[in-house]
């Protein structure tokens, strides 16, 4: 038997094995990604760093959202040794049935997450890892146990960074940073479980700008889990970098003022520089200390207790709430009907009081007079021309296309849509147009007569406080305006490019006059409705309202500019249910703009009395 | 002095060559996997790197040994070196355990494993034994005694237990296949007990070794790879299931061996290696398709038994931690590598793959080195391999042949074992790698192992029979 072929058989089985495994090798090493991906898993860690939001200042320079050092308490169990449960809550002071179910809560919960390879939540607690078991300590509270911590091995402390507001005001418009949720952090691969995001207001629209770029560290780690050397000497690190400073064109001392006028009141105050567009104080009322909201333990307490709150001081009034104008809009119908051409200025209507009730008051014997005397049939007569123009022989027909024209009108004075102000929560207000009364009487089926409450602001017309300061604002710049906002400045960029766009109205400039006119003598002429109003050393140009409100008194409007042909401010003033415009909305708008333009209250009786006054 | 002119003129210089830059390798690859930055020192002897070059030194010393005492003694004492070698396997049982086993004879690091010696001692009693008989008239009694020669040390080791030991030994199944030592007389004599049932020889008894191996390794390989689905990632939306992966692996061999065996068979064999060939595809696809189809077939508790058995069933942080942390230091080492002493998961310091330094040698050096640093290591071993087969072809002794078959064969085991576990393709048992694990015994009995074979490859004209 000749057995030297059978050495073939022995080299193909080399060969056999050998080129499996090269081509393994090959296949594990170059093309597949997998086992990269896993060794990075295992052996490296990113460690990011998060740096410190960008701050906030007012238009004065004052730093109003500023960061403030808070701690961590950590926990490593494997470190920790003769633990004294009722010795350490006693330190923290909490009880021991407290950090035992803390304890619990880390392991059960902090610890577990969802594994995407296997389809199952796990817990991916380890003993070695550090957790936070206290969150969001004070410097005060962490220096009165920082001392002791020593007895616990396994305990450390750990520096956060978090808002503070060293003015407790302007809560919604700042908003607030609360942990983000699975789906934000599904969207978004910024953040990480137990990270902040911007939840409400500026905090909320500029969060991109404001979070900065996070710093990451790539690390080897051991197996048990220490970090040895940084990976690849630090070819790959990034440096962390804070958001830019946001440069606010609110007058932090002005939104102060405003705040402690509206105590104990229910409404709010919008003022805008007209000039700029940007919105010196917008004020809520009732509102709420941001500080409230700092930190999770915070946020905890005080978010059910002013959610619950039937007041609602969480609700942004000056953006969210839809308000019948009521006689303000009175400006802007003569605005329209003087360039439609359906009057003069000279035109005159007589107080008929019959289609519409009106108080008494000389008769109005020109534009001007009649928003000086807010003469209801006058607007009445005035808007009927506008909608029923005569264009058709059938009346509704008629009242369709009029109205068409007339909510365009409005929408090019930015009523009835949103404005795009740099914020969250901001509300359209309404116009009704043809398709929403056909929806509501049928197609044809309506006509002038049967919406003529759109003439005084009433009816269905809603504004919110944002539109009508804005409508002062038109006003103030004869016809144009920059859409509201906040933010002047983003580090050394200028605000966004849409609030450097002008928004021009279709009412030509010639027709503003008269009705600044009227303005004007509303406030400074005997028999106008906003005498209260009146500042010794510059013009106001005002507007009151009244707005009905079925629910129960009627709500007090004012909007007003001055001075009347430089202006600085526009303003709109809402007090719910205050009753007569002139009597609550007109003073309190003369404080605002007395305080803005002089920085000091001539009248302290006035204030005093404004203060006081508890319309709640 | 003429003596030893006459060694150094007729010594393999390839093999040694190639064992020589083997070890140099092994070297740095021990000092970058045991490294510690308090000693930085090569040649400092507190560290592994520094006692590994000591191992080293020694190995050349007994190699100088083995150069100056004649070839002829292995021969001569051959029962004798086998005899001592069984003795300090019985000896270290009676030895405290380390780490459960008891395979350390002597005091804590100082220590051999007899194990590693009783290699070269059955190697040398198999030739021995198979150069005194007559292979083309062997009976029941030289296939037995052959067996027992192998099985004895094999039940020693087992009782350590040292199962890694115990798997290179069957290694030894091959050389005696080689020798034509085959299991056809016994189950010639199985075989003829049928009534009417009278064979001379039987094809499957003396193809016997082989065909057992071939099934076991490509029914252990189809199992691993059935649930796996190759995808590529250049080739975005292409998968390959892995049985398909398997049978085109096999196409792909079948057809290079082919090629390859083309240019250095003689043409009167053509004809029946390209029916080997042939034959060897068809039938290994058909084990792999009956072992694929068969364990589809399979209920889910018998399925979920072999997964486990297999190491299939994921549980990386678990039971399966060597082998995943081993697997993902090679596979990210990518094709260049990571850089010398730059690994991150199996570095000393993260101490992610235990025994980096030792039967899992392969993985600093697949990390730091890429897939040029492994395919260099497969190719150093192939070529080494070959060589030994090609010198033991030109022995005329059958003495010397079987002892550098032993050789082959034993190397062969320990590099497709080492270097499997680190790719997912053999089970986690710790055997180290040739020339490059850290270890005084096994650095010593390789290096003997290859000394011996290089003297009496040397010596070949000397010696007939």
């Amino acid at each position: 038997m000749n057995t030297d072929a059978r050495r073939y058989v022995i080299i193909i089985f080399f060969l056999l094995v050998g080129s499996i495994y090269t081509i393994r090798l090959f296949y594990m090493q170059v093309i597949d990604e997998s086992w990269t991906l896993r060794a990075q898993e295992i052996a490296e860690k990113r460690k990011q760093i998060t740096p410190p939001r960008g701050v906030v200042f007012d238009r004065r320079g004052k730093k109003i959202v500023a960061n403030k050092t808070y701690f961590n308490l950590m926990m490593v169990e494997e470190n920790i040794k003769n633990f004294d449960t009722v010795a350490f809550a006693k330190l923290i002071g909490w009880t021991p049935h407290k950090v035992k179910s803390r304890f619990w809560e880390i392991r059960k919960g902090e610890g577990m997450y969802y594994n995407k390879h296997t389809g199952k939540t796990t817990t991916n607690y380890q003993k070695i890892r550090a957790y936070p078991f206290v969150k969001e300590m004070s410097m005060e509270e962490m220096s009165a146990i920082a001392p002791y911590l020593q007895n616990f091995p396994g305990f450390y402390e750990e520096i956060t960074s978090m808002r503070s507001y060293p003015y407790a005001n302007a809560a919604n418009i700042l908003g607030y940073l609360s942990e983000v949720n699975g789906d934000e952090i599904k969207e978004d691969r910024f953040y990480r479980p137990g990270e902040n995001i911007g939840r409400a207001g500026l905090e909320r629209f500029y969060e991109k700008e404001l979070r900065g770029i996070k710093g990451i560290h790539y690390i080897v780690t051991s197996a048990l889990n220490n970090a040895i050397e940084p990976y690849a000497d630090g070819k790959y690190d990034t440096i962390a970098r804070q958001g830019p400073p946001l440069k606010l064109g609110v007058d932090i001392n002005l939104q102060a003022y405003g705040e402690k006028i509206m105590k104990k009141k229910r409404g709010c105050i919008v003022a805008i520089e007209p000039s700029t567009g940007e919105i010196l104080a917008l004020i809520s009322a009732p509102t709420f200390d941001p500080n409230l909201f700092v930190g999770k333990r915070s946020i905890a307490k005080n978010y059910p207790r002013l959610i619950n709150d039937p007041s609602k001081p969480l609700y942004p009034r000056p953006l969210s709430a839809e308000y019948p104008p009521g006689s303000t809009f009175k400006l802007i119908q003569g605005l329209v009907a003087l360039q439609e051409g359906v009057i003069h200025p000279e035109t005159g209507f007589p107080c008929t009081k019959s289609m519409v009730g009106c108080h008494n008051h000389p008769q109005a014997s020109n534009v001007a007079e009649a928003v000086q005397y807010s003469c209801n049939p006058y607007f009445y007569y005035t808007v009927r021309k506008i909608i029923q123009q005569g264009r058709r022989k059938k009346q509704t027909a008629d009242a369709e296309i009029g109205l068409e024209k007339w909510a365009k009108y409005m929408h090019s004075f930015g009523f009835g849509e949103k404005l795009e102000t740099d914020i969250t929560g901001v509300r359209p207000g309404l116009i009704p147009d043809a398709k929403y009364y056909d929806k509501w009487y049928g197609h044809h089926n309506w006509s002038f007569s049967t919406i003529r409450s759109i003439s005084i602001g009433q009816g269905e017309v809603k504004a919110t406080p944002l539109q009508l300061a804005n409508l002062a604002c038109i006003v103030a710049n004869r016809g144009w305006y920059y859409t509201p906002h906040f933010v002047k400045s983003i580090g050394r960029k200028g605000p966004l490019p849409e609030y450097r766009k002008k928004h021009y109205t279709m009412v030509d400039r010639r027709h503003f006059d008269p009705i600044v006119e009227g303005m004007r003598m509303v406030v400074n002429e005997k028999g106008g409705t906003g005498g209260a109003a009146r500042l010794k050393n510059d013009i106001v140009c005002g507007k009151t309202g009244t707005v009905q409100n079925p629910q129960g008194k009627d709500h007090s409007v004012f909007i007003a500019f001055a001075p009347m042909n430089k202006p600085k401010i526009a303003i709109a003033v809402f007090i719910e249910n205050a009753g007569f415009g002139g009597t609550w909305a007109a003073p309190i708008a003369n404080l605002m703009m007395e305080k803005y333009l002089y920085k000091k209250i001539s009248d302290k009786a006035k204030e005093e009395k404004m203060m006081e006054a508890n319309l709640d | 002095m003429k003596r030893n002119d006459s060694i150094a003129g007729n010594i393999d210089w390839g093999l040694f060559i190639v064992f020589l830059v083997m070890l140099l390798m092994g070297i740095a690859n021990v000092y970058s996997a045991a490294y510690n930055p308090k000693f930085p020192s090569l040649f400092d002897f507190s560290q592994k790197y520094g006692k590994q070059i000591m191992w080293v030194a020694f190995s050349s010393f007994l190699g100088l040994l083995v150069f100056l005492i004649d070839a002829s003694i292995y021969r001569k004492f051959a029962i004798p070196i086998y005899l001592f070698c069984l003795s300090l396997l019985v000896v270290v049982l009676f030895m405290p355990s380390v780490n459960g086993a008891r395979a350390w004879l002597g005091i804590g690091s100082l220590g051999i494993q007899p194990a590693e010696f009783a290699k070269i001692g059955t190697a040398i009693a198999l030739a021995s034994f198979i150069s005194s008989i007559n292979v083309r008239q062997q009976t029941v009694n030289t296939v037995v005694i052959a067996n027992i020669i192998l099985l004895v040390p094999m039940v020693l080791i087992l009782l350590q237990p040292d199962a890694g030991t115990f798997v290179v030994f069957t290694g030894f199944l091959f050389v005696m296949y080689r020798e034509g030592i085959t299991y056809d007389p016994i189950i010639l004599n199985l075989v003829n007990l049928l009534p009417g049932v009278r064979f001379k020889k039987t094809w499957v008894g003396s193809h016997f070794i082989p065909i057992l191996f071939v099934v076991i390794f490509l029914s252990i390989i189809t199992l691993l790879m059935s649930n796996n689905i190759i995808t590529f990632s250049f080739l975005p939306g292409v998968e390959i299931p892995g049985f398909f992966g398997v049978i085109g692996t096999l196409f792909t061999i079948g057809l290079s061996s082919y090629l390859i065996l083309r240019f250095f068979v003689s043409k009167r064999d053509r004809p029946r290696i390209t029916m080997i060939v042939v034959i060897g595809f068809v039938l290994c696809s058909l084990i792999s398709s009956i072992v694929n189809f068969g364990f589809q077939g399979l209920r889910k508790h018998q399925k979920d038994r072999i997964e486990l058995f297999l190491g299939l069933r994921e549980d990386p942080d678990g039971e399966d931690y060597n082998r995943n942390r081993a697997m993902a230091a090679v596979g990210s080492g990518g094709f260049f590598g990571k850089g010398y002493n730059n690994a991150s998961v199996a570095s000393v310091e993260s101490n992610h793959v235990p025994e980096s330094e030792t039967d899992f040698i392969f993985c600093p050096l697949a990390e730091e080195w890429g897939f040029l640093g492994s395919f260099t290591i497969m190719g150093l071993f192939m070529f080494m391999l070959f060589r030994i087969i090609q010198i033991a072809e030109r022995q005329k002794s059958t003495f010397n042949r079987v002892y550098a078959y032993s050789v082959a064969m034993i190397l062969f085991y320990h590099y497709a074992v080492n270097i499997g576990m680190n790719i997912g393709f053999a089970p986690v048992i710790g055997i180290p790698l040739p020339f490059f694990s850290y270890g005084g015994s096994s650095m010593m009995s390789f290096s003997v192992m290859i000394y011996i074979l290089l003297k009496l490859d040397s010596q070949r004209g000397d010696v007939l029979g």
